[in-house]
């Protein structure tokens, strides 16, 4: 008996070995009933057990065992390599890595929310928080609160654009029945409404859309983005501005820019300067200073306008076009390229 | 304005360098928009040149061979070859020899050209530095006499200048004139001021007053011309000016006219102040009249112009008619002419507005309306105008030159309204100016810039910390200093804005946050964004024909503007699809392939008679053209309805629980039966449409393929309120699911979600305050064999669970028959079997 379970042992080693031909799923398991089969081989020799003297059971039925556990483990490693085979099976032939994704290309920031943002997180880390404000003003807004007197030029129809006096907006209030609605000329409006809102200090920055009637061309587009900081708290001086303005710069186009300030006009800002940029790596500003924005010291009278005691109250604002920075910062000499939206524009900024 | 620095250097004594000069210009306040070089540097070696003969070059079809007198001490007649066409014999022309040097650093040598040696250059005046004409030498005028060969150029052609083209702040019209900025240039390079002095004071004593001239002078309007004054100068002799006279004009770009005309525009780039010369004969009824044009009176401006004027045009009339445009423009007809001899000077100050509402309304302005528009100081008037007598008397005089009789006589003098004697002062202290500044400037400097801008100290007291406090005289030309505040930036102008100190941002914590709008906006792009759209901007303003394929005619007409400027961009936008899909447009005709776009941004909705502004988020997605080795599922409604659920989410709509309307025939835009809507902006302050944008509107506009789109819209108020809320968290349980299938055969028009919220009710009614019903989901929709032609099946899963235990089929099965039971009973639905 032992030499017969030494041969099914055999048998089953030659058939199932690694190195065999890998049966069918069928294959093995019509193998695996000749073995340990009702009718298999192994359960053929347990029966043989009643045949055999008493006292040599123990022994045989130790013998029969290991040969069972033996086969079985046999079977369960071929087992594991069919299943491991026929999951190969299912997933088909290997991917070529090389093909293209025919997925959708990746969606991009257009460039001036791309800069627009860059700047807001850089004003955010210094206090600043985002205020925002409506498109559509009205006279007082954006003009009367910021000290422009009644005949200024930038009211007129030919250089503001305006609703006509029957308009009526519903989530845009005016301060008196006789205001005219417009298209807000600058971001300025939004600081009046934030500090008629609230009370000091206030430390916000307002980006977003403008418009001015002024025919399209390279540099100048019927709506632009602009980006505007007001700083409202005790004691702010223009050094403090002239501060503001470095870590702005700095911290957008490197260590190595420098700002400058020249005086300037503004009626709702005394002093009033205009700022200059330079910097060396930047074509175009490495060698000559280009103006980037005006800015000054709040003026008093504009306090007055929204109830905060001048006497009190310092504050500075800043101003500048984001399509201007953008254009610098990418080289860009177009302003229309913004709003023209060619995928080979937006991409590249992507 | 154009400044000339030789006219500059009548009050200051400039020494500094044409940058020096830019520089201070720009520090004081002023963008210096170009520099300008006007007439001939002094060069050396650059003669007058007559040439003798012309002949062609031997070797060259467009050189001439010319030999050129250029006078003895320059060795005589020289060979020199020149390539313009206009190197006629007998001209005189201007030769450059070797060894000088032209503008723009080119020296001259004697070389040889194609063979034949050139002694030298004829000179173009592009080459002079003259100007830009490069067609030709430079052709000497043989008027009066022809210049000698030999003489330098210098002494033929016009002096150099240097021109400052000047843009002056509004807040500073003195500074519209060469004495304003000389008074500026003082304060900066700290050098005295020397203004005109004018000797003309009044009439001399005894003078014959020639009333017969002018007899009176009526202001009919004294709020708008609060000061006129007039004085006749008769005897005058009307001619070219002097040299000197017509070098200032030319060299900031005027045309020298006459010597009464020229002194006009002489004072009035001196002083600011606009000047006008009638003719006195040509002043009917010897009367000038200061009043409101009538209806229809009609008047030709000196451009040659025929103007009708109306009410309330201000103009200078005499007894019959207008002359003048009051502070605009003279009359042609008035005006000094070659046969004048008897003028009447006007020196007046009109209102700004006034001006600028006639000059808008005429379209015509002038050097003299820009200044009034701005304002001219009243108080200088007259000193401008006894200014302009004086030069007037000294180029115009005649024989009897400055008073010695014979000559031209002054008087009578007319005036009219002025204003009180000018005073004003503000009080300001040195700690004052470092406090807004924040840094020290010593008090001395602040003093120093006070006095060189004529800021009279009258007073210096000591205070109780560092610095005085001073007490200013401001002149009548400074009315924009009024406050402290003000005298801040004289000092700081002076002291130089390059000199402000670094410093440190200081960032105190403040109690705020970025503003509910722009954070929609911002997630809303970051998630569009990340599901692979490409943002977009597009323009604000769209033409009204755009409008109509969106939104009624009514709506369109609460959109448009007052006052466009181009017809295509006449109206508010209401949506911002139309861009996204003029961006498609684009993109496809120029053979871009593009799939997903998006815009965050402003829209403008009506609704209801009254225009909302919304913060709106929106994006297209087009066919994918592109053939692909592996073909992906297009996107269709449900896509566009996942997307703008999250829009809405972030904008703190719960979407899932909002109706969503099909879209009917009277949506524009888009497709009937394939979009839906959801939301009123009216009355919920937010509104969102998704789906497939209508094939005859993407068809009409070039597009290929179908486009889906979705957009949502909300008052940023309504955002204000989302922000506030705060998520509470809600305990779950920790037992497992029971999960049951139930498919309804229903009418195939009904929508699923009504369908979905009858079995949610009956399962929550089945299943009481026992346990919860967590989700009744549909999962499968089926519409053929073996149902009705107006019917469908909906299947859906419920998910039933209890707080606390593991559910028994039992339990499930007995709430389960029982929504059935309740579900089917009445509703005409039966099960699928």
């Amino acid at each position: 008996m032992q030499h017969t379970l030494d041969q099914i042992v055999s048998a089953a080693r030659a058939e199932f070995a690694a190195a065999a031909p890998l049966p069918s799923r069928a294959e093995f398991e019509a193998a695996k009933a000749r073995y340990v089969g009702p009718n298999g081989q192994l359960t053929a020799q347990m029966k043989k057990m009643g045949t055999v003297p008493k006292e040599e059971r123990p022994a045989l039925g130790k013998l029969i065992n290991q040969t069972k556990v033996e086969v079985q483990a046999l079977l369960d490693a071929a087992l594991a390599r069919i299943e491991a085979a026929e999951l190969r099976a299912s997933l088909g032939p290997p991917i070529d890595p090389t093909l293209p994704s025919p997925d959708l290309g990746r969606g991009a920031f257009h460039p001036l929310t791309a800069v627009r943002e860059e700047l807001s997180r850089i004003l955010r880390k210094v206090g600043f928080t985002v205020a925002d404000g409506p498109e559509v003003e009205t006279e007082y807004y954006c003009f009367d609160a910021l000290n422009t007197p009644a005949d200024h030029p930038a009211r007129d129809t030919q250089d503001t654009f305006y609703l006509p006096p029957a308009a009526r907006f519903a989530n845009v209030a005016k301060k008196s029945p006789q205001e005219q609605y417009l298209l807000r000329t600058h971001t300025s409006s939004v600081q009046i409404r934030t500090m008629l809102k609230g009370q000091p200090p206030i430390r916000i920055v307002s980006p977003g859309r403008v418009y001015r009637r002024d025919t399209t061309d390279a540099t100048h587009s019927a709506n632009f983005q602009q980006l505007e900081c007001l700083y409202v708290d005790k004691g702010v001086t223009v050094r403090d501005l002239k501060a503001l303005l470095d870590y702005l710069f700095e911290s957008l186009l490197g260590k190595d820019t420098k700002t400058r300030f020249r005086p300037h006009y503004f009626s709702y800002t005394e002093p009033s300067f205009e700022v200059d940029l330079s910097a060396r790596h930047l074509p175009k500003v490495n060698k000559e200073w280009i103006e980037i924005g005006g800015c000054g010291m709040v003026d008093p009278t504009v306090f007055a306008d929204v109830g905060y005691d001048p006497e009190v109250w310092s504050g500075y604002a800043f101003g500048m076009g984001i399509e201007r920075i953008a254009m610098l910062l990418y080289g860009i000499d177009d302003i229309r390229y913004f709003y023209q939206n060619d995928l080979r524009f937006l991409s590249q900024f992507a | 304005m154009k400044i000339s620095l030789n006219w500059l250097k009548d009050y200051i004594a400039l020494e500094a360098s044409t940058e020096e000069i830019s520089r201070a210009i720009t520090f004081l306040g002023f963008e210096v928009e170009a520099v300008l070089q006007t007439g001939l540097p002094p060069l050396e070696n650059v003669v007058v040149g007559h040439i003798l003969t012309r002949e062609k070059h031997p070797n060259a079809d467009k050189l001439s061979v010319c030999t050129v007198d250029v006078g003895p001490e320059h060795g005589g007649v020289r060979t020199i070859v020149c390539g313009a066409p206009n190197c006629n014999a007998g001209s005189r022309v201007v030769a450059a020899l070797p060894g000088a040097v032209l503008p723009g650093d080119f020296k001259i040598k004697s070389s040889k050209i194609r063979g034949q040696v050139s002694d030298g250059m004829l000179c173009s005046s592009a080459e002079l530095g003259l100007g830009e004409d490069h067609d030709g030498i430079l052709i000497l005028s043989g008027e009066p006499a022809p210049p000698a060969p030999g003489a330098p150029a210098n002494a033929v052609l016009p002096a150099g200048d240097t021109v400052f083209d000047v843009e002056i702040t509004p807040n500073r019209p003195d500074c519209q004139s060469h004495l304003g900025l000389a008074r500026e240039l003082a304060a900066w390079f700290k050098l005295p001021l020397n203004y005109p002095q004018v000797t003309f004071r009044g009439p001399a004593e005894g003078a014959p007053e020639r009333r017969d001239l002018l007899a009176s002078v009526q202001v009919d309007t004294p709020v708008e011309c609060p000061l006129y004054s007039a004085h006749v100068i008769s005897g005058v002799k009307v001619g070219p000016s002097p040299d000197w006279l017509q070098a200032r004009l030319s060299a900031v770009g005027l045309r020298p006219i006459n010597n009464i005309v020229d002194v006009t525009n002489y004072v009035l780039l001196e002083y600011g102040q606009p000047l006008h010369a009638f003719d006195a004969a040509r002043i009917a009824g010897q009367q000038l009249r200061i009043r409101h044009a009538h209806a229809g009176e009609l008047l030709t401006t000196l451009d040659g112009k025929a103007r009708e004027l109306e009410p309330p045009t201000l103009v200078i009339a005499d007894a019959e008619k207008p002359l003048a445009v009051a502070g605009i423009m003279g009359g042609e007809t008035s005006g000094v002419s070659a046969e004048t001899t008897d003028i009447v000077l006007e020196c007046a100050v009109f209102k700004r507005q006034s001006i600028r509402r006639t000059s808008r309304r005429l379209g015509l302005s002038s050097d003299s309306s820009y200044r009034y528009e701005r304002g001219v100081d009243p108080h200088t008037s007259i000193e401008a105008a006894q200014r302009a007598v004086d030069l007037i008397l000294a180029t115009a005089g005649g024989a009897g030159q400055e008073g010695q009789g014979g000559g031209a006589v002054v008087g009578p003098v007319y005036q009219i309204g002025g204003e009180a004697p000018w005073q004003r002062e503000v009080v300001v202290t040195h700690d004052y100016i470092c406090e807004k500044l924040g840094f020290d400037i010593p008090s001395a400097d602040m003093r120093a810039a006070f006095e060189s801008l004529e800021l009279r100290i009258t007073r210096e007291e000591p205070t109780e910390s560092r610095g005085p406090a001073w007490t200013l005289a401001i002149p009548s030309w400074r009315q924009d200093l009024d406050r402290p505040i003000d005298l801040v930036e004289e000092v700081l102008r002076v002291y130089g804005t390059e000199k402000i100190p670094a410093g440190r941002v200081v960032s105190p914590g403040l109690l705020a946050e970025d503003a509910p709008a722009v954070v929609f906006n911002r997630r809303a792009t970051e998630f569009l964004v990340g599901h692979d759209f490409q943002e977009c901007a597009n323009y604000t303003l769209r033409s009204g024909k755009e409008l109509s394929t969106w939104v009624s005619q009514t709506a369109a007409a609460e959109l448009a503007l007052a006052n466009p400027f181009v017809a295509d961009q006449s109206h508010l936008r209401p949506t911002l699809i139309l861009g996204l899909l003029d961006t498609l447009h684009l993109n496809q005709s120029r053979g871009t392939a593009v799939q997903r776009l998006c815009e965050v941004g402003r829209v403008f909705v009506e609704s209801n008679g009254q225009n909302y502004e919304c913060a709106s988020a929106a994006f297209i997605i087009a066919e994918d053209g592109a053939r692909r080795w592996l073909k992906r599922e297009p996107a269709d409604f449900y896509t566009t309805k996942s997307l703008v659920a999250a829009l809405a989410e972030m904008a703190g709509i719960d979407f899932a629980r909002q109706p969503l309307q099909l879209a009917a025939g009277g949506e524009l835009g888009w497709q009937e039966g394939h979009a839906a809507t959801a939301g009123d902006l009216g009355k919920q302050g937010w509104a969102a449409q998704l789906g497939l944008l209508d094939l005859a509107l993407v068809k009409s506009l070039g597009i290929e393929g179908q486009v889906y789109g979705g957009s949502f819209s909300i008052v940023p108020e309504k955002l204000a309120a989302a922000a506030q809320a705060r998520r509470r968290f809600a305990p779950f349980s920790l037992y497992p699911t029971t999960q049951r299938d139930l498919a309804l055969v229903v009418p195939a028009e009904l929508p699923a979600e009504t369908v979905r919220k009858q079995l949610q009710k009956a399962a929550r009614a089945a299943a009481g305050t026992r346990f919860a019903v967590e989700a009744v989901s549909l999962f499968d929709v089926y519409r053929g064999p073996g149902l009705g032609e107006a019917e469908k099946s909906l299947a859906f899963s419920l998910v039933f669970r209890a707080e606390d235990r593991t559910l028994t089929d039992e339990e499930v099965n007995a709430a389960f028959q029982r929504l059935q039971d309740e579900l089917l009973q009445g509703s005409g639905y039966r099960l699928r079997s």
